[in-house]
């Protein structure tokens, strides 16, 4: 033992290090800790709620630019709302958009992440520049594709022309306009699904795997019993936030077709827009926004149960 | 004098799970005191609360007859060696040694801390790896640089949680031996924790046994030997486990097995605290078994014989419940035969 | 050898898939370098030239887009509303990952279903709040409306990283003599470093590629690149060259950060609900 630590030790006049007197802090103030921490976010956080409470509030009246002085109307936004055509032709677009863009970009983005995930120099080139259409803005993306759909002198007609299917007026019909605006949002999100997928496949575990070769079992039994089934979890949070995110859709359909050909392609935001900033309804606007809001909210709360069942379930699921 | 470390009734629980059920306990002034517990049984928890990481739900916890309700871990001026280490990934071994002696409440000279560290670098035989990051530490390294930060500090108790237990058996063995030796470990209050009797017994001054938050019998180790309070304490201690045979007192003051099988005669004082028919369990140390005739014998046939290098153990059968014995022979008797 | 024709079918999807991924921003570098002349007359050859980023660039051009301006504009309140929310954020954060409790929770929620709220909800609102308030077309109320933004982001993942963080690295640098403030300022902040970075750098291209707020709450002043960008589409002339360089250098800034935060994407992305 070393003698020198026994000389240097601290005698007993020097217990404790010295120092001050313990000092005892009252419970409430140790209790109050959390709450300082979270206090200028929860202040921040009321100043985003507050226009949101404003804009419920304004729900109840007529306010709009032609009415600075409004009166209360009760539940008529809303009941106008339920009854307007033009409310379920753009709920209809609104989901047939992000019903499509999800499951494509979902067996997409799946794929291009098994692809990735099976492939090895070429994958790994590629993968460094999977991220960059999800980084580029969707309203920039939107415009991209505006200038190359654009049906004279677009680039894509162009390409099309020598296998003869030249002069396609893509953003001019209805369905070509709703199908474009799926397709744009296609190529920014489809990373999205690959990279959380590529990052649940990275993270299965490889000894039922190793099982399933040594049982000789099959390329494709392995994908949908053992593969599937693991990296749904992963996918579903990708599905979930793409889901989500199109049923707000706005961006794009405003820089790609701005709602058009006529009304085809007003999904619920645009038509929002439209009536609160074009038309300067506001109090009709914002109706439309938190019919939009509570449907959203709905679906988030049933889609984020399942998505921990499916999380319990994976966890429970032996490796 | 007050106890240098006093729990009193302390209640602890985390949602539905209670770790520590109205625990109390008294550490003397330089004591070097076990607590000794399977995993789950709230040692860790009342070293943090003796440290004041853990808050009590009831219950008061002194420091030299100074009640700590409130007061700041770093105002408690205890040092903790922690089971995880808590080492600070992001700097180096030394960096790690020289924390508390560069806090504002333990601040040391440059050049005064440096000569400390080195000191109990080379104590712990780390000295060469002061300049490596610690994610380039083995387990066992980072344990004892965990130990060190502890060491290199004035404390007025140490709180060591199983400081040990990462390091290999040649390795644990030695330090084990030299723990105790070093000065500022002789001099501190320490409360040790672990989960293996033999690091409890070689090391502690009084041994503590906690079970499901509560302490169940406190005492020397010739006490918690040769007197455990149950047969929980009594299972604790000892390798191979103490045998204990179920069965009755007599009217005649001897110990009847259940089965009926063996009849052995009972100290008197062991017999004043049963009435006749009281059904009991008897625990025999398989090291108090010896071969051959003495004053109480018994006879069985050898069931299993392990031979584990330096001690034989033996299970016999007495009837129907089997009995382990330990012993040095170099020749175990072969299985089979009758023992006397 | 059946083996060595499936690796070659997938690699050529892959390389299909990237064809698709990749070809847009291609074009859009072919057209931001064709002269305005040759804009509707030919395709792949041309005499490629720097006129269209002179013009997006030239400071008060003649096409009457102050686009360098916008850029700034991008700039300023992007960061103004990254530093915010770190500064608001980062306490909040590590209160909700080392205390469980009432107010933590609701925040939390709150903050989560801003991530998913339609934003016109808010901004309707605001474009009548501002008026009143004259924080129409201005940076601070830019920044403000972007904590919708950043602010759930930089909570949400940074709590994620703090919970990772083993609470004992902390408890033993207040044993050490530190006292709460240092242990998290010396010991929690340095070892969560690189997901503040990262958390940063993903708030601030979202923030940057934002549009429908500055759409709506700026009309000049405060104007950023993404509403910019469009203006050049606009007119009976649309200059084709010019909006492709326009959108060009508006996407510089969020790639170039989004190459150096790749392996911390993926938590971002998904708002801590999937670690790699």
């Amino acid at each position: 033992m070393s003698p020198s630590l026994t000389g240097t030790g601290h005698g007993a006049a020097s217990r404790g290090g010295g120092g001050p007197p313990a000092r005892a802090v009252p419970h409430w103030r140790r209790g109050l800790r959390p709450y300082l921490l979270i206090v200028p976010a929860l202040l921040l956080t009321g100043g985003i709620l507050y226009p949101f409470g404003l804009g419920l509030y304004y729900t109840v009246f007529d306010f709009a630019a032609s009415k600075p002085q409004p009166d209360m109307v009760g539940p008529e936004n809303y009941r106008r709302i339920f009854t307007e055509s033009s409310f379920w032709e753009s709920a209809r677009v609104t989901v047939l958009y992000a019903v499509g863009a999800a499951a494509v970009e979902t067996v997409l983005g799946v794929g291009v992440a098994l692809l990735l995930h099976g492939s090895t120099r070429v994958g790994r080139v590629l993968e460094k520049i999977l991220i960059l259409p999800l980084m580029i803005a969707p309203v920039i993306a939107a415009i991209m594709w505006k200038l190359m759909l654009q049906p004279s002198v677009g680039v894509i007609n162009h390409l099309l022309e020598p296998f003869g299917m030249g002069g396609v007026q893509w953003t001019d019909t209805p369905a070509g306009a709703l199908l474009s605006s799926i397709a744009v949002d296609v190529w920014i999100y489809t990373p999205f699904v690959a990279i959380l997928a590529l990052a649940g496949l990275r993270s299965l575990p490889a000894s039922p795997f190793e099982a399933a070769a040594v049982d000789g079992a099959g390329w494709w039994f392995t994908f949908r019993k053992l593969t599937l089934p693991m990296l749904w979890p992963y996918v579903l949070v990708a599905v979930i936030f793409r889901f989500m995110d199109s049923l707000k859709v706005f961006d794009i359909i405003y820089a790609l077709t701005e709602g058009g050909p006529g009304d085809s392609t007003v999904v619920l935001q645009i038509r929002a827009y439209l009536e609160a900033i074009r038309f300067q309804r506001y109090s009709f606007g914002i109706s439309y926004m938190i019919v939009l809001w509570a449907v959203v909210y709905l679906v988030t709360m049933v889609l984020v149960r399942y998505l921990g069942k499916v999380q319990n379930r994976a966890a429970e699921v032996p490796k | 004098m007050s106890p240098a470390i006093s729990l009193r009734g302390i209640r602890k629980s985390y949602g539905r799970n209670t770790a520590l059920d109205g625990l109390d306990l008294d550490v003397g002034e330089g004591e070097f005191f076990c607590l000794l517990g399977p995993s789950g049984a709230g040692k860790t928890t009342t070293l943090k609360t003796v440290a004041g990481l853990e808050e009590p739900q009831s219950g008061t916890v002194s420091l030299d007859g100074a009640d700590m309700t409130g007061v700041e871990p770093y105002d408690r001026g205890v040092a903790m060696c922690f089971e995880s280490y808590a080492l600070y990934p992001h700097r180096s071994a030394y960096d790690n040694l020289a924390s508390p002696l560069r806090s504002p409440r333990h601040r040391l000279p440059a050049a005064e801390a440096h000569e400390r560290i080195g000191a109990v670098a080379d104590l712990l035989g780390i000295g060469a790896l002061l300049d490596r990051p610690v994610g380039r530490l083995s387990n066992g390294q980072r344990q004892r640089v965990a130990l060190g930060r502890v060491l290199v500090r004035p404390a007025r108790a140490f709180l060591l949680d199983e400081p040990l237990s990462h390091l290999d058996a040649k390795l644990r063995q030695a330090m084990r031996a030299e723990l105790k030796a070093i000065g500022a470990v002789r001099r501190t209050t320490t409360l040790y924790v672990t989960h293996d009797s033999v690091e409890a017994l070689a090391l502690g001054d009084r041994i503590g046994v906690i079970r499901e938050g509560r302490i169940v019998q406190t005492g020397t180790r010739e006490e918690i030997w040769h007197q455990p309070y149950d047969t929980f304490v009594a299972r604790s201690f000892g390798r191979p486990r103490i045998n204990l045979l179920p069965g009755t007192v007599t009217g005649h003051g001897t110990f009847l097995s259940a089965d009926r099988f063996f009849e052995i005669p009972l100290s008197p004082p062991a017999v004043r605290s049963a009435a006749p028919g009281t059904p009991v369990q008897i625990g025999v140390r398989p090291r108090d078994l010896s071969l051959g005739p003495g004053p109480v014998e018994l006879t069985g046939t050898v069931y299993i014989t392990e031979v584990l290098g330096r001690a034989t153990e033996v299970t016999v059968r007495l009837g129907g419940s089997t009995c382990r014995w330990s012993r040095r022979a170099r020749t175990p008797p072969g299985c089979g035969p009758t023992l006397r | 050898m059946k083996r060595r024709l499936l690796a070659v079918a997938a690699d050529g999807a892959l390389i299909l898939y990237f064809v698709f991924a990749l070809f847009p921003v291609a074009w859009m570098i072919i057209l931001s370098l064709k002269p305005a002349n040759e804009l509707f007359s030919t395709y792949f050859s041309f005499t490629p030239t720097l006129d269209a980023y002179r013009t997006v660039l030239g400071a008060g051009s003649d096409e009457g887009v102050p686009f360098l301006r916008f850029f700034v504009n991008s700039l300023v309140v992007s960061l103004g509303a990254v530093g915010l929310s770190l500064v608001i954020g980062l306490p909040a954060a590590y209160a909700a990952a080392r205390w469980r409790f009432r107010g933590s929770e609701n925040l939390m929620f709150t903050l989560l279903s801003f991530r998913f709220a339609p934003e016109l909800t808010v901004i309707i609102p605001l474009f009548v709040l501002y008026q009143k308030l004259g924080l129409f077309d201005s940076y601070v109320g830019m920044v403000w409306v972007l904590q919708l933004v950043t602010l759930p982001l930089i909570v949400w993942i940074m709590r994620s990283y703090f919970s990772d963080l083993s609470p004992e690295l902390e408890q033993a640098a207040l044993l050490d003599g530190y006292t709460r403030k240092q242990a998290f300022f010396k010991v929690a902040l340095p070892l969560v470093g690189p997901g503040i970075a990262a958390v940063s750098l993903l708030a601030f291209i979202f923030a940057w590629n934002n549009f429908v707020f500055p759409l709506v709450l700026t009309s000049s002043e405060a104007q950023t690149v993404t509403v910019g960008a469009l203006s050049f589409l606009g007119g009976d002339r649309p200059k084709y060259n010019l909006t492709a360089a326009a959108a060009l250098v508006s996407v510089v800034p969020p790639l170039l950060l989004a190459l150096t935060i790749q392996r911390y994407l993926v938590r971002g992305l998904s708002f801590g609900a999937v670690k790699s």
